[in-house]
């Protein structure tokens, strides 16, 4: 009985392992290392090969997930080392890339006009959009260290059926004044919670949909002069999560879980009207787990404007040091990434959906870029959602962040639950946020 | 002649530590020493070389800036939720593994199927902890999950002004603690119970049958033969568990990342968080913690070595004078 | 006489049935999320978001399969080689060297000796946590990272596994066995080998056990070692399935923890014999 057990075992192993791959390696004149926590970039350096066949090195890819912070760690330590097999060009995401631009690791990235980058004047001819620059600037010279692909510009995605039953429309203009698009304000939005109760619905999945409106679009950011800083915006958040809770506005989830999945697809305890975020949640999540609900989506302007999310590419100080010739390379493949506008350009390629097998369409860093593609989506029954983004974009302002973001937003949200669910009072909750900023990550208040 | 012998073979205790102390000294005392001194010193931040630290002009003031705090997030608390974590999983988990350890070592009650028991109550300790943290979770999901289906349809037999809404079980401090205690107990009662069956089997049958001879009780033969007979193993139980409970990090990290409210922040989680998820890298503060950790196990384990001393030291005692008198023959 | 005998057979009866539910009950919940796992390998992540835990499989298996197709990072054949290749090592290093140094803790007397065994006891009680910061430091200042022998050599140094042999050979080891070994004039190194690892087989296949599972199952620190794609274990691969960080597949992700997870059951059922019967010392002595 063991045997069989065992030699079942073992045929369903190979049966699984079939998928074995090989990889052919040509003469180069070098290696290029790039350390990436995703594989879009790492289909990026395929597609670079690809359209460059002259281009003669070989990108040697470092892909490490985000996992308990392991690329982090390994990109650190990779970085502190130095030597052969020291990152050359390294993907950082908006929730860590301060640290790599601005904060403790800046020093090791290279200005992209050390490369041979003329970055300000193609700044200036891409279009790219702001935020995304303020946040590539490392404060210490003022130079351009990082540069993104995607402009990450958020716009709120709701359900058109339940807009038809519950406004009487589902158009996008005309839904933009029911939730008070664009007004700055939310006085507008809770006159439709309250509307969409009545018909039973949510207006959001959970109050992580808001935050990140709200975390991105306050006056000033967690830390100033050292020390922690309440943004007023930031603190009026645990009146909102608590009126959404008290009122039943939404069905209380936590964002990346599952309940928050089942929302985009219908199958909660309530329907939820809308989600807030960028083009990308509609490609990646929205997508991914609202297939049910596909052609159901529309895309309109959010009550008070934000960003959230992104990738950067860095390149080292090691590779501002390597020959001319590998550091024209290096410059020319992020160039091709951040800055090149042509329709062979990757940015042209990611916005008309010509670098993922599914055709997904998204939003990118340059304007010149947006306003020759085209955002139509059949996830969003047709609309062409860069109508929407492309303003949300430029209004995305990256100045209130710090490196220590993170850490800070997973403190002060959960303290924020806390309240919401009446464990402990406003008062409470607020202190124990910063005694646990003060201890865990030693920024006094 | 004697003499010489005895020298001789205590040539070969050096001997045959060689490797490990080769090992050791390559691998892991650098990093050991590394943390002890950090732990005295400013060194912060990632770039900042280790030749530009400095010793602290209070050695200890690292230690002083951790013990001192008790509001949320601090060491003291964090402490606190270890030790109340660890004692509600040791505690079941020693005692479950003891009684099926009695169950399936007692030779008179042949139990059916102990065989593929012992076999399926290891299985949890082989599943990752990362795996065992997303199925947890997906149990407790809330506002819909299995465990809320089993409370609502529970709520809405017995209640007539059940509001049919879900609960958030794992933004409740006690309950979160309890669902990682148990997680704890699930996955390590198998273990512990393979080493103390490993500690029975290697016990002289004949003793057994002696017992029986005698007419002991199966409870007699438990407490008053099985028992002192695995002391050594069962030593090796309770000091390794105790280290692997006090240092507990996997599953407080992945279950809820050591929430709700810092709950389940144990020491570990606050020491990895200091050093690898700050950016401003406080390896100075996680060392200092690690060290403060380090001497609570030591006191610890010390008590444990104390409470079950005797029998050991004597063991000792008769195998050195046994060695001894084979030894006299032999000359 | 008869009326008591019968009592106490009620009362054994009694017990069995209490050891049978409790085992039955424990039983049940030791395998129930390995068959989570599987139904969910089957199911798409539609049907996990909404329904998390089922026990019903669903039809998705070829699609999740075909999600690693689309992962080039996803290489089972690479991944499960390296896998082998460093639990086996670091099993068998960790197991023998730990032996070899239990057995001069216990059968030896040095002056060195209890000093010695403080130290490891000692070693044993550093967080790992901490230790890894200049664990990492030195294996990147070396260039040491991407090879397999950094996460074997270091197992030589096991404190855990020496101290549980050493607690083993004080309770199993009889000195009267050395003794005969050495009239026959054995060597020591000889006697070991030949003589005190076998008794100790029950105790080695234990710890084969629990070191095969850990090192399998590892993944921070050959997340950060092991950067190269060629070098990768299993759960680092089946960490980059998470590989776009906005985008979940939970049911390749659980196909993934279901395929790594094979393994070790197969090298479970094979060591497993040794924790079922053990092996009886009585006929050594």
């Amino acid at each position: 009985m063991k045997k069989v057990i065992a030699s079942a075992l073992c045929l369903t192993m190979a049966a699984a392992m079939f998928a074995g791959c090989s990889k052919s390696s040509s003469k180069a004149k070098g290696e290029i290392n790039l350390y990436t926590f995703t594989d879009e970039v790492v289909k990026m350096s395929e597609k670079y090969k690809e359209l460059h066949p002259d281009f003669g090195y070989d990108f040697k890819v470092t892909q490490i997930a985000t996992d308990g912070g392991g690329y982090q760690q390994a990109l650190d330590a990779a970085l502190a080392a130095g030597g052969a097999d020291a990152p050359d060009i390294y993907a950082a995401e908006a929730a860590f890339v301060l640290k790599y631009a601005q904060g403790a690791a800046s020093e090791f990235a290279a200005p992209y006009e050390d490369l041979g980058i003329d970055v300000n004047a193609k700044i200036q001819e891409a279009g790219i959009a702001q935020y995304t620059v303020e946040i590539g600037t490392r404060p210490s010279d003022g130079k351009v260290v990082g540069l993104g692909y995607q402009a990450t510009g958020g716009c709120m995605i709701y359900r058109a059926d339940i807009a038809q039953e519950v406004f009487g429309t589902d158009d996008p203009a005309a839904i933009k004044d029911v939730v008070g698009g664009g007004s700055g304000n939310w006085d507008k939005f809770w006159e439709a919670a309250e509307q969409l109760k009545a018909k039973g619905y949510g207006i959001v999945s959970g109050d992580g949909d808001i935050w990140h409106s709200v975390e991105n679009s306050s006056s000033s950011g967690w830390i100033k002069d050292g020390k922690l800083n309440i943004a007023p915006e930031r603190e009026a958040f645990m009146d909102m999560s608590k009126k959404l809770k008290d009122n039943d506005y939404h069905n209380d989830t936590q964002d990346w879980q599952e309940g928050w999945y089942a929302d985009m697809n219908g199958t909660g305890p309530k329907g939820v009207f809308a989600f807030f975020g960028p083009a990308w949640l509609i490609n990646y999540t929205l997508g991914e787990h609202g297939a049910d609900q596909a052609g159901n989506y529309r895309v309109t302007e959010p009550p008070v404007g934000f960003f959230w999310g992104g990738t950067w590419i860095l390149a080292s100080k090691y590779a501002a040091e390597a020959s001319d010739e590998k550091k024209a390379a290096i410059a020319d493949f992020i160039t091709w990434i951040t800055l090149d506008t042509s329709d062979e350009g990757l940015q042209y390629l990611w916005a008309n959906g010509k670098m993922n097998e599914n055709g997904t369409k998204d939003c990118v860093a340059s304007s010149v870029v947006m306003d020759k593609s085209d955002g139509k989506s059949d996830f969003l029954g047709g609309q062409n959602m860069f109508e929407y983004f492309v303003p949300a974009n430029a209004g995305a302002n990256g100045k209130c962040l710090t490196e220590s973001d993170e850490n800070i937003n997973t403190i002060w949200r959960d303290q924020v639950r806390q309240y919401t669910a009446g464990e402990k009072s406003k008062e409470e909750a607020i202190a124990d946020f910063k005694s646990a900023v003060n201890e865990q990550l030693g920024i006094p208040s | 002649m004697n003499k010489k012998k005895s020298v001789n073979y205590a040539k070969f205790g050096y001997i045959f530590s060689i490797p490990f102390v080769v090992a050791y000294l390559i691998f892991q005392l650098y990093p050991v020493l590394y943390t002890v001194v950090i732990g005295f010193t400013d060194l912060e931040g990632l770039t900042t070389p280790v030749s530009s630290m400095h010793i602290l002009s209070n050695p200890f003031q690292n230690f002083i800036d951790i013990l001192k705090g008790s509001g949320a997030g601090s060491f003291r608390l964090c402490l606190f939720n270890t030790v109340v974590m660890w004692v509600c999983n040791f505690i079941p988990q020693i005692a479950l593994a003891l009684l099926l350890t009695a169950w399936f070592t007692d030779d008179r009650s042949k139990i059916k199927g102990q065989g593929l028991f012992k076999v399926l109550f290891y299985l949890p300790n082989i599943i990752t902890a990362a795996s065992v943290a997303i199925l947890f979770q997906a149990f407790l999901s809330y506002p819909i999950g299995p465990l809320n289906s089993i409370r609502s349809s529970i709520l809405s037999t017995f209640s007539s002004n059940f509001d049919g809404k879900g609960y958030n079980f794992l933004n409740n401090k006690a309950f979160t603690r309890g669902v990682v205690s148990f997680i704890q107990f699930w996955m390590w009662y198998g273990n512990t119970m393979v080493l103390l069956i490993a500690g029975v089997i290697g016990i002289d049958p004949a003793i057994f049958e002696a017992a029986q001879i005698d007419g002991a009780s199966r409870t007699q033969t438990f407490f008053k033969i099985t028992i002192p007979c695995i002391r050594t193993i069962l030593l090796y139980v309770l000091v390794t568990s105790m280290i692997g409970g006090l240092n507990m990090f996997d599953i407080p990290h992945l279950l809820n990342r050591g929430g709700p409210d810092g709950a389940t922040t144990t020491t570990a989680v606050y020491i990895y968080k200091q050093a690898f998820q700050n950016p401003r890298y406080q390896y100075n503060k996680a060392a200092a913690a690690s060290i403060i950790m380090f001497v609570i196990i030591m006191i610890l384990t010390l008590c444990l070595f104390y409470i079950l001393r005797d029998k050991d030291e004597e063991e000792l005692k008769k195998l050195r004078k046994k060695e001894r008198k084979a030894l006299k023959h032999q000359a | 006489m008869s009326s008591q005998s019968l009592s106490k057979s009620r009362d054994s009866f009694l017990i069995k049935v209490v050891v049978y539910v409790v085992c039955i009950i424990l039983a049940i919940i030791s395998i129930m999320p390995f068959w989570i796992m599987l139904v969910n390998a089957t199911r798409n992540s539609e049907q996990i978001s909404s329904h998390p835990i089922s026990l019903i499989p669903s039809s998705h298996l070829i699609d999740n399969k075909n999600v690693f197709e689309k992962k080039p990072s996803f290489q089972p054949v690479t991944g499960f080689i390296n896998s082998f290749i460093v639990s086996t090592g670091a099993t068998v290093c960790a197991l023998y060297f730990s032996s070899l140094t239990a057995y001069a803790l216990s059968a030896y007397e040095w002056k060195l000796r209890d000093g010695f065994f403080k130290f490891i006891m000692g070693v044993m009680m550093i967080p790992a946590q901490c230790t890894m910061i200049g664990f990492f430091k030195m294996i990147y200042s070396l260039h040491l990272t991407n090879n397999l022998m950094i996460l074997i050599i270091p197992a030589v140094a096991s404190p855990a596994v020496v101290f549980f042999m050493r607690q083993y050979l004080q309770s199993s080891l009889s000195m009267e066995i050395v003794q005969s070994a050495r009239i026959d004039g054995a060597g020591e190194f000889r006697t070991f080998n030949s003589i005190v690892l076998p008794i100790m087989k029950p105790a080695l296949a234990t710890q084969a056990i629990f070191i095969y599972v850990g090192t399998w199952n590892e993944l921070f620190r050959p997340l950060v070692i092991l950067t190269e794609g060629s070098k990768k274990t299993m759960p680092i691969m089946v960490s980059l399935l998470n590989g776009d960080i906005y985008r979940v597949e939970y049911g390749a992700i659980y196909l993934g923890l279901a395929i790594t997870i094979l393994p070790l059951i197969v090298v479970y059922i094979i060591l497993s014999k040794y924790i079922v019967s053990g092996v009886s010392l009585g006929a050594v002595k």
